[in-house]
Parts: structure tokens; sequence; C-alpha cells
């Protein structure tokens, strides 16, 4: 167990290491750096502010300089610096790192309230008109386009009947301190949350429904109504149970998600989290923020899938590790 | 499940109490922006949103105000030959200028250390520190000594290389507080980017000695808002509203949400779309809604640059017969309900040097037919595909912009069909900002035509755009913004002169020069002149939108509103 | 016994599918979309309309609005219509008539057309002495509107057939990648699967480290970068660098990075079939390593493989159109429903149709595409219970 515990975690090591340059790569190969940005918008530089500038930032370096100098700054436990912001990264990120985590895990929650029910309640009745109607939600919400949601939900709960503010993510001037700002940052919350659920909704109904019809299926569930077991206790006690064994993994790889971010959803609704700051840094080209998110996200996935085998390993006894 | 529904109809009577209608007061403003911000040190900052917002908080010794009028801020008044404040000297037979800049007696910091010349000293060295990354560096570079009068440090001469007659235009010389930044910069000014690094405005941005303006910062948060309160040390009448927060909304139909829901009070010239503001203004004026919405022509030019090196585009022919095939005027008025003029060149009507005069340059009116023949006698014959051909040469080329720009692609596309229809084939290639202006513009990568804009400040010389010495090549490090390829040397001749002309006669008559032979052939074809748009609340008085690159915070303690209170921004 | 014919896989799941009534109605409605998309230039020809055709003073005009013609488009009708009929004893009319005394010759028919409204250019043309072709002429100055069915967008292009034109593009770029990423996935999970062993190891790594990559931040950085300055001076520049590149390059982008689900799926299958007896037999009796791929394993990998590819295509128009939404999708003026959607987004309170339109279309697809996968699953999986 414990050599197997090791040897996952230095592949996972390896593929984290080998990503860092790959992605590091791939930005590289965007064109147009900080110095060609700031010329575009400034008519008045000379060629000497052009190379001044381009030494400066060691940009005039071969990719994989700049990468060993950057992976050399991060051993020394230094973040570096925004080229965009002209702070240091982890305080832009920090802050971020923390209401993306807000927001996620507010909706992974709710999502697995809402859906897990749907989902057994679909499966125990299966092919009847309830199943349909769920199963028809459950469709719409992974066929909807993200953004176009988002807006949507803005439309009508913020511009047609203005329950919650359109966009933001705490009103100025308040903190996570008091009552009164707490539930200031529930009122930014609900829009966004309900947006980003209704998509993992419609994937988890769909899972807990087919892994619990799964379950059913199985021999013990005959054994146990033939005993003279109630259907209700048969399919909770046990068919649940069991369902609930696929869908822990499901859970712990959406758990990666948690600091990662969502992109479009933060974009729209403006609000402070990791996805916005990454799709900011790329167009930026603010290499340091990008590159640590990059990581964060990256590093969160693969930890995750570890995780997710061992509670599987533990959750099933019939799973050895070798 | 019922538990569920029970919480949500909980939240939702918490939040229709929370969420009451707020109404302007004196109290507080809040704006909106779509543009990232980055921190406020002037010296470092490019951004647009920074610069808007750095107006509130801090002044330079002069500007060019929201009439087009230099006036003075941090200075009594602007050095002039006329005023004998500015003289002209030789030192060692070279012709140089000086000028005494005296710093008013209570322009001070927020934490009451007074601005005087050591500040303006200490910024100039700086700035041209080799370790800073401050991007231009040349409104500094110009000056080449600054004396400090040890008895009088408000009074401030400076000794310029040349004898340029832009020398008393300081509106972009930035002043950082000595006080509380020389001690940071001796410690680690020798390092790159060490200054930047560990200034206060990087460390400790809310420290009120870093602000000279009507207001200072109580709070940033970088990516989402700053908060400013009113800056009792302000030199000038103390500001309306008590504080200000700016908020960053960086998708455009989320701004407008915001502002129709009160969450914002107005918009500033860095937020809608000028398609949505449109829409915006007939929806005020349908459901009279309690905003203004305001236009104003700016100094931004829209245009296309031709690559000069093209088979086809270096002929002069082809490119008066596409500029008189575009139906410029139908554009703005479709497109733009009028609101951004068809443009002549690149100088802007707001600018004192601009002319419309026939006899000083060369109109080309819209004419397709007449382009048509234009064509058809330099023997561009239609073939069968539809598309002009001459010598084996098809008329055919592509079309460049900045991809995700909702006006320019729209005009792209508008272009794209008036030329198919005079037998000219056009390809839209669109990039992302970062690429078309990083990469493809700037190292002429265009296979035909670029459409962007230029900004440039009144009365400014167009050396950059339209030198031959200019244009970017491999030689000199890809500067310059000659990005046409324009080879002229009269024009080259001109440039170079107008900055050591001080008659303004004679520099308007070298302009129009310029302008003429810029109009006759055509290096680059003008589209529009862009306007500025803001929204404001109806009550707010005392405001104008510029047009130029100084944006209207720097008259921010003008703003009042009427009544001192509004009626509700409501639906 | 001579009339018991075995029934053929492929019989057999048809007849499972049949009974998911809604994969049915998918199906329908999809082969629909594909007959449209097909029929697009068929459409644009019967009724006159063209997605590129604008018309800037009748900007968001609501559904079902007859408009006039562009200037642009009278004077194309009039160069066809000059090049068929001989109007010469109108111009010399209008010449001694002193119509237009600015105007050269050749110009003033296309004045006259130009400066007047239908009913005006009616009126006059109608007083006219009776010279030839007079009622062609008549004809063709009543033809000229157009009418829009579901009203212009913000440049005055007609939506409905732009909304066919973006069908056609929205669904090949979803098929095409859901096929790409399925055959790329089926040759890599293949090898994976068969040989096991280090070549195992290293592409199911590799595979496992692409989707631990955020797959929309990856996007987002690979769209920015320049294809056709990569791969210049090989035989790929030959697709890129044209009209379609926008197109091409986004099939392209997310070829690669959607294949890794269906390479483990594959992958998956084959591990499990390598251990059942006809492939043992097989080996024994001496089969090629690549017969016994393509007789053997292929055919039984391709159920799921088909279900990999229709909910594939739903992805693949979803992804399109998040990234159209950050200005990084197929560039104008090609529509897509993604891009059609993303002009639309600032204009919601204003235009609500043009953005609920292609939302809709996306909707429906892609919904239609994940209950086809759904029944299809049902149909091939044998344990699965009739709804």
């Amino acid at each position: 167990m414990m050599s197997f515990i090791l040897r996952r975690l230095i592949q996972t090591l390896i593929v984290i290491g080998a990503l860092s340059f790959f992605c590091f790569y791939l930005m590289s190969l965007m064109p147009g750096d900080p110095v060609d940005m700031m010329i575009s918008s400034n008519p008045n530089m000379t060629s000497e502010d052009v190379s001044r500038l381009r030494e400066l930032y060691g940009l005039d370096q071969p990719v994989y300089k700049r990468y060993l100098n950057w992976v050399s700054t991060l051993a020394q436990g230094d973040l570096g610096y925004s080229r965009t912001y002209r702070v240091p990264v982890t305080e832009i990120l920090g802050p971020r790192l923390w209401n993306t985590f807000i927001l996620s895990g507010l909706s992974l929650i709710f999502s697995l309230l809402v859906a897990i029910p749907l989902g057994v309640f679909a499966a125990l009745n299966q092919g009847k008109k309830l199943d349909y109607f769920i199963n028809f939600f459950a469709f719409a919400g992974i066929s909807l386009p993200s953004f176009w949601l988002a807006i949507v939900l803005i439309l009508i709960f913020a511009v047609q009947i203005p329950l919650f503010p359109a966009s933001g993510t705490m009103s100025v001037g308040t903190d996570m301190t008091s009552f009164e700002g707490f539930f200031d940052r529930i009122k930014y919350l609900i829009l966004p949350t309900l947006s980003l659920s209704f998509m993992s909704i419609g994937s988890f109904v769909r899972f807990t429904r087919s892994s619990m019809l799964e379950a059913m299926r199985n021999d013990y569930i005959r054994t146990a109504r033939a005993k003279g077991l109630s259907r209700s206790r048969v399919l909770i006690v046990h068919g649940f149970r069991n369902a609930l064994l696929p869908l822990i993994t499901v859970v712990a790889l959406s758990f990666s998600s948690l600091f990662s971010g969502a992109v479009i959803t933060e974009t729209v609704f403006a609000y402070q989290g990791v996805g916005q700051l990454v799709l900011a840094s790329i167009q930026s080209n603010d290499f340091n923020v990008a590159m640590v998110s990059f990581m964060i996200s990256v590093s969160m996935v693969l930890t995750m899938n570890l995780v997710a085998d061992l509670l599987y390993g533990v959750a099933d006894p019939r799973i050895t590790y070798v | 499940m019922k538990r569920i529904l029970c919480l949500i109809a909980l939240l939702f009577s918490l939040t229709t109490e929370l969420q009451a209608q707020r109404r302007l007061t004196a109290q507080e403003l809040n704006i909106g922006v779509t543009q990232e911000f980055e921190n406020f040190n002037p010296l470092i900052m490019s951004m647009m949103a920074t610069t808007y917002m750095y107006r509130m908080v801090a002044r330079t010794l002069n500007v060019l105000d929201e009439n087009g009028e230099w006036v003075p801020q941090l200075a009594e008044v602007i050095p002039s030959l006329e005023n004998g404040l500015a003289r002209r000297t030789t030192i060692d037979g070279h012709p140089m200028i000086e000028a005494l800049w005296k710093i008013k007696s209570n322009a001070s910091w927020g934490d009451g250390t007074p601005v005087t010349c050591r500040d303006v000293k200490f910024s100039w060295e700086v700035a041209l520190s080799p370790m800073v990354s401050i991007s231009e560096k040349e409104i500094y570079d110009q000056v080449k000594e600054i004396v400090i009068d040890e008895k009088n440090p408000k009074d401030c001469l400076l000794r310029y290389r040349e004898a340029k007659w832009t020398y008393n235009r300081l509106a972009t010389f930035f002043i950082v507080p000595e006080h509380l930044e020389r001690p940071i910069f001796e410690q680690f000014g020798n390092q790159a980017e060490g200054y930047e690094q560990h200034s206060n405005y990087t460390r400790n941005p809310t420290h009120p000695g870093l602000f000279n303006g009507p207001y200072r910062i109580s709070e940033i948060k970088l990516g989402s808002h700053v908060r400013f309160e009113r800056n009792p040390y302000f030199y000038g009448k103390p500001s309306f509203f008590e504080r200000v927060v700016v908020k960053l909304i960086p998708n455009t139909g989320t701004l407008e949400a915001n502002l129709r829901s009160g969450t914002i009070d107005m918009v500033s010239a860095l937020g809608m779309s000028f398609d949505q503001a449109i829409a915006f203004d007939e929806k005020v004026k349908k459901d009279d809604l309690p905003f203004d919405v305001n236009f104003q022509p700016s100094l931004v030019y829209e245009h296309i640059d031709f690559n000069l090196d093209h088979p086809v585009l270096k002929d002069q022919v082809v490119r008066q017969a596409l500029l008189m095939s575009i139906d410029r005027e139908a554009l703005t008025q479709g497109l733009f309900g009028g609101r951004q003029p068809v443009a002549l060149h690149n100088t802007s009507p707001l600018d004192p040097w601009f002319t419309d005069d026939p006899k000083k340059i060369k109109i080309h009116p819209f004419s397709r037919r007449q382009a048509k023949r234009l064509l058809d006698q330099h023997g561009w014959v239609v073939a069968a595909d539809g598309v002009r051909a001459k010598d084996g040469q098809r008329l055919s080329f592509t079309l460049m912009t900045t991809a995700g720009n909702r006006v320019r692609e729209l005009v792209q596309v508008y272009l794209q069909d008036q030329w198919r229809s005079i037998g000219a084939d056009v390809q839209v290639k669109n990039e992302p900002a970062r690429v078309f202006f990083g990469e493809t513009t700037r190292k002429r990568k265009f296979d035909g035509m670029a459409m962007y804009a230029w900004i440039s400040s009144p009365e400014s010389n167009p050396r950059s755009t339209l030198s031959s010495k200019s244009i970017p090549s491999e030689e000199n490090g890809w500067s310059g913004q000659n990005q046409p390829g324009w080879r002229n040397a009269r024009v080259d001749e001109l440039v170079f002169k107008l900055d050591l002309e001080f008659d303004p006669e004679k520099r308007l008559a070298m302009i129009h020069e310029i302008l003429f032979l810029y109009t006759s052939e055509l290096p680059v074809l003008p589209l529009y002149y862009r306007s500025d748009v803001s929204v404001t609340p109806k009550s707010l008085r005392g405001y104008k939108l510029p047009g130029h690159q100084f944006p209207a915070t720097n008259h921010i303690e003008n703003w009042t509103l009427v009544d001192g209170v509004n009626e509700g921004a409501k639906l | 016994m001579s009339d018991f014919k075995p029934k053929k896989l492929w019989q057999i799941v048809w007849e499972q599918f049949k009974e998911h009534r809604l994969a049915l109605i998918s199906v329908c409605i999809i082969v629909f979309l594909l007959m449209l998309s097909l029929a697009a230039p068929l459409i644009s020809k019967v009724s006159g309309l063209h997605p590129d055709q604008q018309n800037v003073f009748h900007r968001f005009v609501p559904m079902g609005t007859r408009l006039p013609f562009s200037s642009i488009a009278k004077e194309r009708s009039l160069d066809r219509f000059l090049k068929e009929y001989d109007l010469e004893a109108f111009i010399n009319y209008f010449e001694t008539q002193r119509f237009f005394p600015e105007t050269p010759r050749e110009d003033l028919i296309y004045e006259l057309f130009e400066t007047h409204q239908q009913d005006e250019l009616l009126t006059i043309l109608s007083a006219m002495p009776d010279y030839p072709h007079k009622l062609e002429l008549l004809k063709l100055a009543k033809s000229q509107t157009t009418f829009h069915l579901l009203g212009t967008d913000e440049l005055g292009r007609d939506v409905f057939i732009r909304l066919i034109y973006g069908t056609r593009v929205s669904l090949s770029v979803g098929i095409l990648v859901a096929f790409a990423a399925a055959f790329i996935g089926l040759v890599i999970g293949s090898l994976a699967g068969f040989y096991g062993g280090i070549l195992d190891a290293a592409l199911m790594r590799f595979t496992d480290s692409l989707l631990s990559l955020p797959l929309l931040v990856v996007l987002i950085v690979v769209s920015a970068i320049d294809l056709a300055k990569l791969v210049e001076h090989t035989p790929l520049s030959f697709f890129l660098g044209n009209e379609n590149e926008s197109m091409i390059k986004m099939i392209l982008i997310l070829c690669l990075f959607s294949w890794m689900q269906v390479a483990r799926l594959v992958r998956g299958s084959i591990l499990s079939l390598k251990e059942q007896e006809f492939i043992l037999a097989a080996k024994t009796l001496g089969a090629r390593d690549h017969l016994i791929i393509l007789q053997h394993i292929v055919p039984n990998v391709i159920a799921p493989l088909l279900v990999a590819v229709t909910l594939g295509v739903g992805n693949s128009i979803l992804f399109e159109a998040a990234l159209s939404f950050l200005g990084l999708g197929i560039q104008p003026p090609t529509p897509s429903w993604g891009n059609m959607l993303n002009n639309a987004q600032e204009m919601l309170q204003h235009a609500p149709m043009l953005a609920i339109l292609p939302g809709l279309f996306i909707l429906v697809t892609v919904m239609s595409f994940n209950y086809i996968g759904d029944g299809l699953q049902d149909a091939i999986d044998p344990k699965a219970i009739k709804r």
C-alpha cells in the first residue's frame, strides 16, 4: 500500500514537472510579449526603450532559460511578480483562490444536494413520467452554453426583477466578519452559484441515476428482496449504498475544480475568482500569474485522481494495491 | 427537497430586503469601467483605467483640460516665452530652452508634506534610471538638468536639451513623493525592477502621502474596485462627492445591467461599446431613464494601413479607387447614428491643426461607379470569377483587425461587401489584440491591410507615424509606427523641422503641406474619427467628456449634483 | 432450419434504439438540421437572401419585415439586368430630359434607381414612353425588396439565412471534431491496450496529463497561437491561410484536446477483450497483430465509440460557442451559432431574439445529440433494461 502511494506520488510529481514546461512553452508560443503590448499603446516609445525594457524583463533570453529561471525562483518559495498588476503574485492570487473556493464549493454542495435525490428518484421511477421529466432537465443542463444561461439569469433576476446584484463579488467596503457582510456575500453568490450548478446538476443526476440502476440490477438486491425486506429499505440501504461507490470518484474529481475556477461564469458575473484572473493573465501575457494558477489546477486534478483511486480501494474491499 | 425549497424562499425574502434601491447623493459616486487596472505608480503604469483613476488622486504640473486648453495644475502658471518664465539660451553654441515652473504654494501630499521641486527632481531621477521599467522616457529625457532653489523649494528650473516648442507640455511628466520613495529607491534602485517591486505604491498603496489630488485611495482591490475618499490636503476646491468608488466590470452586457439596477451610477469612457451606447441612448429616450448618454468626438483616428510593399496596393490608383468605392457616410449614419464623423486624414477636428479646406488637402468623394471607371481605365479588368486583375495580378488582399472588437468587425464586414461590389476580393483575418499589435502590425506582417486606431494629443508631431525613419525594421528594433512603409522625402524634412519651429502660423503651413501629401498619396485609408461615450446620471453637473487622452477625472472636483440629490436611479 | 436468418448486430441495435422515443425524435431533428445545412446554398438562391448581404440603414428590424434593397443590392441587380437587356432608348431619354445633368451617361440609370424610393420610381417609370423592355424594367423595380422572416441583425443581414449557414458551420465543426477525435482516440487507445507494457504506460500517462489540464484555459492559449505561422512550409499549411482558416483552426484545436476520453474507453474495452477466447484463438492460429486489431478488436469497440462520437459532437459545439464568447471562435463574416450568439449578447436587452434563436439552436442540437448517445448506449449495452 505505502509503496503504491509512493510510486504514484513520484509519477504525479514527474507529470506535474513535464506539464509545467509544456504550459510554459505553449504560452511562449503566443506571439507578442509585454513590451510589444506597451509599444502598441504608446507611439512615442523609441527603439532604445524597447531593447532596454526587453533586457530588464529578461525577454531576450531563450525559452528554456526563462523556464529554468522561473523554476529556480519558484523553488526559493517566491511565486514572482505580476507584470500586469505590478504586485507580487501571492497578493493578487490569494484572495482570488479563496473566492473561487467559496463559489465552486457552494455550487458543488448545492448541486449534490439537488442532484442525488433527483437521480435516485429518477432511477426508482424508471420509465415513468417523472423519470422522463428529470432526465429532460438533466440533459438541458448539460446542453446549455454556460454564458448564455448566466446572461439570461442576470437579465431576469437582476434587471427585470432586481432581486440580486448583477455582478461582482461583494459590496464595496464589507467583509465576511460581520453578519451583514456574510449576507452581502451570499447575495452576490446566488446567481453565479445557480448558473454553475445547473450544468453540474445535469451530469450528477445522470450519473446517480445510472449507478443506481446498475446497483439495483445486482443479485444481492434480489437476495435481499427474497429475504423479505421491504422494497424501500432494500433500495435505500443496499441499492443506494452501492451506488455511492462510483459517486465518490466523481465527487473527488469535482473537488479538483475547487481552485481552478470557472472562466466563463466568473467573467460574466465579474466574480473575482481564479478563472477570470487566468483569462486576464493569459491575454496580457502575465507569465507568473498564469503559470502559478495553471500549476495549482493541474496539481489539484492529479492529486484528486490519486485520492479517488485510494478512496475507491478503501470503499471497495475487493480492490487491493500491489 | 422541501427543506431546500424553504431555504431558497428564505434567501429570496432576505435579499429583496437588502436590495433596496440606492439613491445617488453627495455621499458616494459609483463609476463603472470595463478595463483592468494595475497599481498606481504613475512612472510605470500603462493601463488606461489606471490613468483614469490616477487623475483623481494626483495631478501633474499642467494638463490639457476638457475644453482642449492647456491649464496649470500643480504649477501656478504655465511658463512661456511671453510671460517671461521661459527663455531661449545657447549653451556651447547649442540652442536650448529653460523654464521656471512655480509649484502652487498650497500644493501638498495627502500626509501634509508640501509638493516641491525636490519631488520633481527625484521623479526625474527615478524615471531615467536604467533599472526602472518606465515605458516612455522621452518626456523625462528631454530635460537636461533640474535646478532646485534652496531658498524656495517650490520653484523649479528645468533646463531642456533642445529648443522644442513643446517644452511646456508636461502632462505625462509624473511626480512621485520624494519623502516616501527615496529610501526605497536608494535601497532597491540598483536591482532590475527592484524599485517598482518595493515601492509604496506596491507595498502600501493606500498611504495618503502618495497622493496630491482631490481624493486619496482608501481601499484598492486589484481586479475589483478602488475606493476613494476626499483628500483634505488638496490644493484646489474640495470635491462635492465625499467618496468615489470605481468598479471593474469586464463584461459590457453585465455593465449595463449594473447601471440599470443601480449598482453603479455612471459609466466612464472606458466602458460601453459604441454600438451598445447607441442602443442604450435610444432606450434612455424611449423609457425616460434618468441617464445622459454622452457622445464626444475624440482624437482617435480609425483607419486602415495599406502595406505599401503589397504588389497590388503599392499602386496609388488602386488605393484611390478603394477609398472612393466605400460609402463611409452611410457607414457612420447607419452604424453609428451619425455620431462618428467620416475622417479626411489623420488629424481630428478637435485638433487646432485640422483642416477640411479642399484647397489645402485632397478630398475623395464617394462614387462607386467612378471608382470602377478608374480601375477600368488603368487596366484592371473584371475576370470570370468577378475579381479584377491586371498583368496576371488579382485585385485580392487580406484585411486584418483585432478579433473581439465588435465595432471593428462590423466595419470590416461592411467594407468587405463594398469592395466586393467593385471587383476586389478581400479576405478577412482577425487576431487577438496582443498578436495583432504585438506582432502583425508592429513587424509589418500584414498581407494587405490592417485596420486599427491612433490616438495622438492635439498638435503632436506625426513623426512616429509618417517619417520614413519610423518604418519598423529589424535594424531599428521594430520601433516606429510607420506601418504602411511610406517614404516621402518632403514629409521627412517637414516633420524634422516642425519641432523646432516656434511660430504657430508657420507650423500650421507645414502641417497642411504634410496633410496634402498624405491625402494625395494615400498611404493610409482614413475611415472615421471615433467618439468617446460615457453614461452619467441626469442630475450630474459640471461633467464633460474631454475626447482626448487626459480623462474627465481631471476635473472631478467640479462634478456636482443638481439640488445635491438624484431623483433616484430607478428603472 | 433454413428459415432462420441470424440478425445482424446493427439490426438488433436499431430495434433496441427505436424503443427510445426521445432518441428517435432527436435523430429526426438532427437529420432535418443536416438537410437544412446541405440545402443552404439552394435556400439562398431561391429566397434571394445571402448571409453576407447587408443593409446598414435597417438594422435590428423585427421578424417578418419587408425591406427595400440596399444601394449595393440595387446596383448588383441592375448590373445583371443590363447584361441581359439593352436600355439604350431609356438612357437617351434621360439624357435629353436632363435628369441628372452632372452624372456621366452610363451612370444615369443607376443614379435614377439609387436616388428614388420604390413607389416614386414606379410612377416615374410608368410615366415614361413605351421604349423596349419597359415591362421588364418595371418588374425589376418592383422586385427590389427582401423579406426578412426572422428580422435582421446588427448589420442589417438576414437572420434566417445566417442561422441556416450557421447550422452548416457549427454542425460541421461538431461532427468533424467528434470523428477526428474518435479516430485519434481509437489509434492511441488500441496501441496502448493491445501492446501494453511501456508503450501503454507512456501513452496513458500522456493521456492523463492532457486530461488534467484545464481544458478551456489551454484552448484559450492555443487559439491565441498563430498556427499558420507554426506550420509554415509544411503540408499542413495547405489547409490554413485561406478563407476558412479560423474554422479549420478551430477544428484542429478542438481535436487536439478531445480524444483522451475515447482513448481511455478504447483501451479499457480492448484490455477486457484481450482476455477472451476468440482473440487467444486467433493468436494461437498465428494471425498478425494488425489483422487481429482490424478484424476482431475494432468491430467490438465500434459500439462504445459511436456513443462517444455522438456525445463528442454536442461537446464540440458547446466549446465552439464558449470560445466564440471569449472572442476566439470562428471569425466573421462566417456565421456560426457561437459567434452569432456572442454578437447578440450585448444587445440582449434591445434585440433579444438575436440571442435567443442561436441559443435555442445550440440547446436543441446538443440535447438531441445527448439523447441519441443515450439511446445508443441503451441499445448497445445488452444489460440495459428497456425503458
